[in-house]
């Protein structure tokens, strides 16, 4: 189709815009996937993801359009999410919790969107400039009720482009919410940013169909049927609990199948939907289990590591959700201590535990004074849990 | 004679032997009958008034959608037999919005309640008559929460009781019509649901005319209103409502108020043009505003209340 045409990277990039803000790849990411409206209210430190939107989608013949509040946003998306155009939104804390009604909605009626929540220390108002990673459990279970959930989290520029791609894959092949978290500094962060070095990173092939009532032929089961306002066909769009025919029902087996087969969808992919990536695979006795802003730092911890001899690997999570049970307990049952460093108080490290106590001790390392983990404070813990270990 | 059960067995066998189709079945999903509204409710009666204006509108059926938040009148979508949405609790306008705006072709609809609409929903409703979206909203006042059971709304009027106000309101109601003028709305009318002639065509002009249009419906909820403020049936409250109603067309707005113990004035107040938001659109996808305070064609912005 002809929304295949505007390639958003090509032009900042031929235009030798070579230094990219978090933000804004996050912004060109999403042109570049099809995203072709988008609702917002202005926050720090997202405002430029929309700011962005505002002078682009025009001219792509999409819709910008800045609301009144984060509600209204994220419902005028649901709205045009049901008529078939992909939408995205953006915003951090304070707005992603006001969000988190709507967010339900949309996974209830199987609506695609991607929202980006750009993370400032909380709780309420808190630090909007500072970076945490305060909402990784808001943006699992933020809005009310048993639902599955999508959530990515980006740790650089280009992250923020082809991770916001990924999102809108995702959104749009399990017809569901995507929620891409980002740190407050990769966000702001300007890096170096070049076709080559996404290339490299691709996650997504290009092979999007964007036909309106397009479900993946192998979902077709388990996702259902979209019911596309406009279409001819009348469609009914609730959040009731309600059948395939998108009614409103009581009946106890319906309700019970349906939110199965919510859950399912999810669950039941997480072979694709989970992206990770595997530093020293094999090689440590200790692993770094990273996401974000603090990925970097492992990823830098890890060089420290090998210069100083110690024996460590970097597990990158680029998917928090649903849970990479498969990777994480294949590590956990090679390594002697898996390190959580994150910019709060051990929020996924919890889950990790949960999943990999059986066989390894999982260590929180969490930072919640608004400023980096640095290479050198994850270095120096695992000297001490080496350290420690050899003394017993 | 006949005792009354056996008159209504037999009409009841004559109904069975004779299905009648009633007129407006195309437009309604009869599989989804019966309704829930309560015996005496004025939404049944501004639902017939929509339907019979949707077909009078002219308007292709596969082009017109329906979105409603929650409530009482929030119920509407799903009786209709055409694109229908049920949202959440006062957003049914953002959504309107977004389907609007990604998909302008459509016709789009708005049907809820009051305190959807103006409580919870507010701040929506001002917006989009700011920005002047092509929305229908059709607004179903029945002066309480009647789904929750008859809590004060932001249209109960002052001493009237509810559950929440057990010794009566101590608040002033809004002026709806008012506030949608204000804001911008370029059609604004208010009728009672007896008032059915006029309310179908208000209906018919609010839905072809391209801009943010607000019908309001002042409607009788007997069950949760008017049993606690002692008004009778369904039946005595819409007359009550229908003999104390004035017709005023063309009133300023702000006027329009809504005096139980003297008058209820109804009537279309606002029937005006301005640009909507995707007219505007366009011209930041040609990138032609114009430089601010010099455009070159200044276009004032026209109050909404210019009559007719």
């Amino acid at each position: 189709m002809e929304r295949w045409h505007y390639h958003a990277l090509q032009e900042a990039i031929d235009s030798s815009t070579l230094l990219v803000q978090g933000n804004r790849a996050c912004a060109l990411g999403a042109l570049d996937a099809g995203v072709r409206f988008f609702a917002g209210y202005p926050i720090t430190p997202s405002s430029e993801i929309m700011e962005t939107m505002a002078y682009e989608l025009p001219r792509v013949g999409g819709v910008f359009l800045q609301m009144e509040d984060e509600i209204a946003s994220i419902c005028a998306c649901i709205g045009a999410a049901l008529t078939g155009t992909l939408a995205m939104t953006a915003t951090s804390g304070p707005g992603f919790s006001l969000m988190q009604e709507a967010i339900g909605y949309a996974t209830m009626v199987e609506a695609p969107l991607v929202i980006v929540n750009v993370m400032r220390v909380g709780p309420s108002t808190g630090r909007p400039t500072a970076p945490s990673q305060g909402d990784v459990m808001q943006a699992r279970w933020g809005t009310h009720g048993d639902h599955p959930a999508v959530v990515l989290a980006a740790s650089n520029v280009a992250d923020m482009y082809r991770l916001t791609m990924a999102a809108v894959r995702f959104a749009q092949r399990f017809r569901t919410p995507a929620i891409l978290l980002a740190d407050e500094v990769v966000g702001h962060m300007r890096e170096s940013f070049s076709t080559e070095l996404i290339g490299r990173y691709r996650l997504t092939s290009g092979d999007f169909d964007f036909t309106p009532s397009y479900v993946h032929p192998e979902m077709v089961r388990e996702v259902h049927p979209p019911h596309v306002l406009g279409s001819k066909t009348h469609p009914h769009v609730t959040g009731l609990m309600h059948d395939e025919t998108g009614f409103p029902t009581d009946d106890p087996a319906k309700s019970d199948q349906f939110l199965r087969q919510l859950h399912d969808k999810i669950g039941n992919h997480r072979d694709e939907l989970c992206l990770y990536d595997v530093k020293n695979e094999g090689k440590g006795r200790v692993c770094i289990v990273a996401y974000g802003s603090c990925a970097r730092s492992a990823r830098a911890a890890l060089r420290l590591a090998e210069q100083e001899g110690l024996p460590v690997e970097v597990l990158h999570l680029y998917t928090l959700f649903p849970l990479p049970v498969e990777i994480i307990q294949e590590v956990a049952r090679r390594v002697e201590f898996m390190l959580v460093p994150e910019l709060n108080l051990g929020q996924y490290a919890r889950e990790i535990r949960k999943m990999a106590e059986n066989w390894t001790t999982v260590i929180s390392m969490g930072k919640v004074d608004g400023t980096l983990l640095t290479p050198r404070e994850i270095v120096d813990r695992v000297a001490e849990l080496i350290g420690k270990y050899e003394s017993v | 004679m006949k005792t009354p059960t056996e008159t209504t067995t037999r009409l009841r066998r004559q109904t069975r032997a004779r299905p009648k189709a009633h007129p407006h079945d195309h437009l309604l999903r009869t599989d989804r009958m019966p309704h829930i509204w309560c015996p005496g409710c004025g939404i049944g009666t501004v639902f017939g008034c929509l339907l019979t204006a949707i077909e009078k509108s002219g308007l292709p059926l596969d082009d017109i959608a329906i979105v409603s938040g929650i409530g009482c009148t929030g119920r509407m979508a799903g009786y209709l037999n055409l694109d229908s949405f049920h949202t959440t609790h006062g957003r049914a306008i953002p959504f309107a919005t977004g389907l609007k705006l990604a998909r302008p072709q459509g016709t789009v609809l708005v049907a809820s309640g009051d305190g959807d609409l103006f409580a919870i929903g507010g701040n929506h409703f001002i917006h989009a008559a700011r920005r002047n979206i092509d929305l229908t909203v059709i607004c179903v006042n029945n002066l309480n929460y009647g789904m929750t059971g008859g809590q004060v709304a932001p249209s109960t009027p002052f001493g009237a009781r509810t559950t929440t106000t057990p010794v009566g309101n101590i608040e002033e109601p809004f002026n709806f019509c008012s506030l949608a003028a204000e804001c911008g709305a370029t059609y604004v009318a208010r009728w009672t649901s007896l008032h059915a002639r006029w309310l179908t065509d208000s209906l018919v002009e609010a839905m072809t005319k391209k801009g943010f249009s607000y019908v309001e419906v002042l409607a009788p909820c007997p069950t949760t209103f008017g049993r606690r403020n002692r008004l009778g049936s369904g039946a005595d409250l819409a007359r009550f409502f229908h003999e104390r109603s004035v017709i005023r067309n063309g009133i300023d707005p702000r006027e329009a108020v809504l005096d139980f113990e003297k008058h209820l004035v109804v009537g279309k107040f606002v029937d005006s043009t301005r640009p909507t938001f995707l007219d505007n659109y366009e011209l930041v996808r040609r990138r032609e505003v114009g430089e601010w305070p010099f455009r070159e064609e200044h276009t004032p912005h026209t109050s909404g209340r210019a009559h007719n």
